[in-house]
C-alpha cells in the first residue's frame, strides 16, 4: 500500500519495484565489477542490493533519485560484505602527485608534437582503464567510479557514500591523479611514451 | 603561467564536472579564451574523462535479469502468502 512521508510526498510502491528498478541492473553490475573485481562477487552484490532495495522500497520517496538510492544500497552492501577483507587505504598510500599529472608527463615526453597526448589516449584500451581503476585504493576508487563512469554529481556521491562533499572532492581529485599515474605506467610499459623523457 | 592559470588548474575538475557556480564558471571561461596552455590541459582532461566513462561498461550475464526477477518475486510471495 502506498504511504506518505511526513512532508506529504508519496512513497514508492513495492508492486512497481521490478519495473522501476531493474532498468538500472546493467549499471549496478558494472559498478559492482569495479568494486569487487570479479563477476561472481559482482553478481552476489547486485542480487543482495536488489533484495535490500525491495525490502526498503516503501521507504523510498517516489519521484526522487532512484538510481542514486540504489547506488547507495549497492555501496553499503559492498562495504559491509568486504569490510573484513579490505585493507584500509591511507592517504599516504597515494603519495603527492602534481596536478595534471598525465598531461604534463605526456607533454614532457612528446617534444614538439602537439597531439601526442591525444594519441596516447587513443592507444589506451578498455582493459587498461579498467585495470588502472580497479587498482586504486577503495577510498579513491569509489568517487572516481561514481563521478567519471556513472556521471553522478558531487552532492549525490556524498549521499551515496555518506561522506561530506568536501571529502568527495578531495578524494576525487587525488584518485584521478593516482589513476593518471597508473595510466602513465601503462603507457610506459607498452612503449607508447619514452620513459626517459622529462622528469617528475 | 599567470595567476589565472593557477586558478584555472584549481577549478579544472569542478569545471569539467559542471559543479561550479555560474560566476566562477564565467571567470574560468574568460581565462580559457585567452590561454592556449590551459585550453590544452582542459581539453585533455575532459577527453580523458570521456575515455574512462566509455571503458566502464561490463555486459552483465544474460541470466542476471531472470535471477533478479525470481529473487524479487520470491520475496514478494513471502509478503503476500
Amino acid at each position: 500500500m502506498r504511504g506518505r512521508t511526513n512532508r506529504g510526498a508519496l512513497l514508492a510502491d513495492r508492486a512497481t519495484f521490478e519495473e522501476d528498478a531493474l532498468q538500472f541492473a546493467p549499471q549496478l553490475y558494472t559498478a559492482a565489477m569495479r568494486m569487487t573485481r570479479n563477476p561472481s562477487d559482482a553478481e552476489d552484490v547486485v542480487q543482495e542490493t536488489y533484495l535490500r532495495a525491495y525490502r526498503a522500497y516503501d521507504t523510498f520517496t517516489a519521484g526522487t533519485n532512484l538510481k542514486a538510492w540504489l547506488y547507495r544500497i549497492l555501496t553499503n552492501t559492498y562495504i559491509n560484505r568486504y569490510r573484513q577483507a579490505q585493507r584500509r587505504p591511507s592517504e599516504v598510500e597515494l603519495g603527492e602527485l602534481q596536478d595534471l599529472y598525465l598531461y604534463r608527463r605526456l607533454g614532457e615526453g612528446s617534444g614538439a608534437s602537439v597531439s601526442a597526448e591525444d594519441e596516447v589516449l587513443e592507444l589506451l584500451v578498455d582493459t587498461d582503464i579498467r585495470t588502472a581503476l580497479e587498482e586504486l585504493p577503495e577510498h579513491f576508487r569509489l568517487p572516481v567510479l561514481l563521478a567519471d563512469v556513472e556521471g553522478f554529481h558531487y552532492k549525490e556521491i556524498a549521499e551515496i557514500m555518506d561522506i561530506p562533499i568536501g571529502t568527495v572532492m578531495s578524494r576525487l581529485h587525488r584518485g584521478r591523479k593516482a589513476l593518471q599515474q597508473k595510466l602513465w605506467k601503462v603507457a610506459e610499459e607498452r612503449g607508447m611514451v619514452d620513459p626517459n623523457a622529462g622528469s617528475r | 603561467m599567470s595567476q589565472g592559470c593557477g586558478h584555472a588548474v584549481d577549478y579544472l575538475y569542478q569545471y569539467i564536472d559542471d559543479e561550479l557556480t555560474w560566476s566562477r564558471r564565467v571567470r574560468i571561461r574568460w581565462h580559457l579564451q585567452r590561454c592556449p596552455a590551459c585550453v590544452g590541459a582542459y581539453g585533455f582532461e575532459s577527453r580523458l574523462k570521456t575515455v574512462i566513462q566509455r571503458c566502464g561498461c561490463d555486459e552483465p550475464p544474460p541470466e542476471l535479469y531472470d535471477r533478479l526477477r525470481t529473487l524479487i518475486r520470491e520475496e514478494a510471495a513471502r509478503d503476500n502468502p
